[in-house]
């Protein structure tokens, strides 16, 4: 028993579940839904649209070169079978999900970082343009009363001088 | 269901090193009956050499006129009847059989032996299960899916 990958969506196929597709070069299309097999049909490319994994990883919104994403990878060899290796290898898959999924949820995370920072500059912006809208009518203006007056009482004492 | 039978399809020829080879690609989705254009997708020197007409159809072995995944037909190829069995079909079939580009189908004998020796295109599972003697066909085919 094995889960399959979607071809347009790259999502799980449990035994099932799903379609398949057979094309005349004798490749596999495997098929999750039907709404992902109509995209087919369409020839529509997973790669562009947008809610697909495929888009995800090519326009770099998801982790892609990792450690833990080597594990996916199929390999075809097959391993004899010992009791204490399969034991050991659940374990390990259980582990490696757990580093995965934080490391996927640290690599969004800064990229949408990148976000807040840029909003913030752009409300400075938006506050010192619109500053006219919010400010009192008499801000600021007991400081240039001040000002005025300590320049007055320097010239009242330069002219005693 | 409407019956069908469109003799205005194009056929697709492939270009490749050493034969050229044309199967149907028209829009017809519908089961294999008579007249239809099939693949043959076995070694058979009889389903590989080229003619100037393509396999087709000329009977189908069941009670209705129609021929599915493991059903047998009588093809005319090269000016000959030949037997053969259904391997694969773009209708949509069983539910968790796979759906095939092309109508395929394997040359056999009248006591059901297959003519050619290697099967290379993929053949579906479910014809393990299916009712009836199926395993020399299985046994020369090569993948499966």
């Amino acid at each position: 028993m094995r889960i399959e990958k979607c071809y347009f969506c790259s999502g799980p196929v449990y035994p099932g579940h799903g379609t398949m597709f057979v094309r005349n070069d004798c490749k596999n299309f495997r098929f999750c839904k039907s709404k992902c097999l109509k995209n087919f049909k369409k020839k529509r490319n997973p790669r562009k649209t947008r809610w697909t994994k495929a888009f995800r990883k090519a326009s770099g919104k998801e982790l892609t070169v990792d450690n833990c994403l080597e594990f996916e990878k199929r390999r075809n060899v097959a391993v004899k079978y010992q009791r204490a290796l399969w034991s050991k290898t659940v374990e390990a898959m259980k582990v490696v999900e757990g580093i995965k999924q934080k490391r996927q949820a640290r690599f969004i995370l800064n990229r949408l970082r990148k976000g807040k920072q840029l909003e913030k500059e752009e409300a400075i912006q938006e506050v010192k343009k619109n500053i006219h809208l919010i400010k009192a009518p008499h801000a600021g203006k007991a400081k240039i009363m001040e000002e005025k007056m300590v320049q007055k009482l320097q010239e009242d004492v330069e002219m005693d001088d | 269901m409407a019956v069908s039978r469109s003799f205005c399809g194009f056929l697709a020829v492939i270009p490749s090193l050493t034969q050229q080879k044309a199967f149907s690609v028209s829009a017809s989705v519908a089961a294999i009956q008579k007249l239809t254009r099939v693949r043959v997708v076995d070694n058979s020197s009889l389903g590989n050499t080229p003619h100037h007409r393509s396999p087709r159809v000329i009977h189908v072995y069941t009670k209705n006129g129609f021929g599915k995944v493991g059903d047998r037909v009588l093809l005319a190829i090269k000016g000959q009847k030949k037997k053969a069995l259904i391997v694969g079909q773009k209708m949509p079939g069983e539910r968790m059989s796979p759906r095939f580009d092309s109508n395929n189908v394997v040359l056999i004998e009248d006591n059901g032996n297959p003519t050619g020796t290697r099967i290379k295109v993929p053949i579906p599972t479910h014809l393990r299960k299916m009712e009836g003697d199926y395993s020399k066909l299985l046994a020369i085919a090569n993948r499966f899916v």
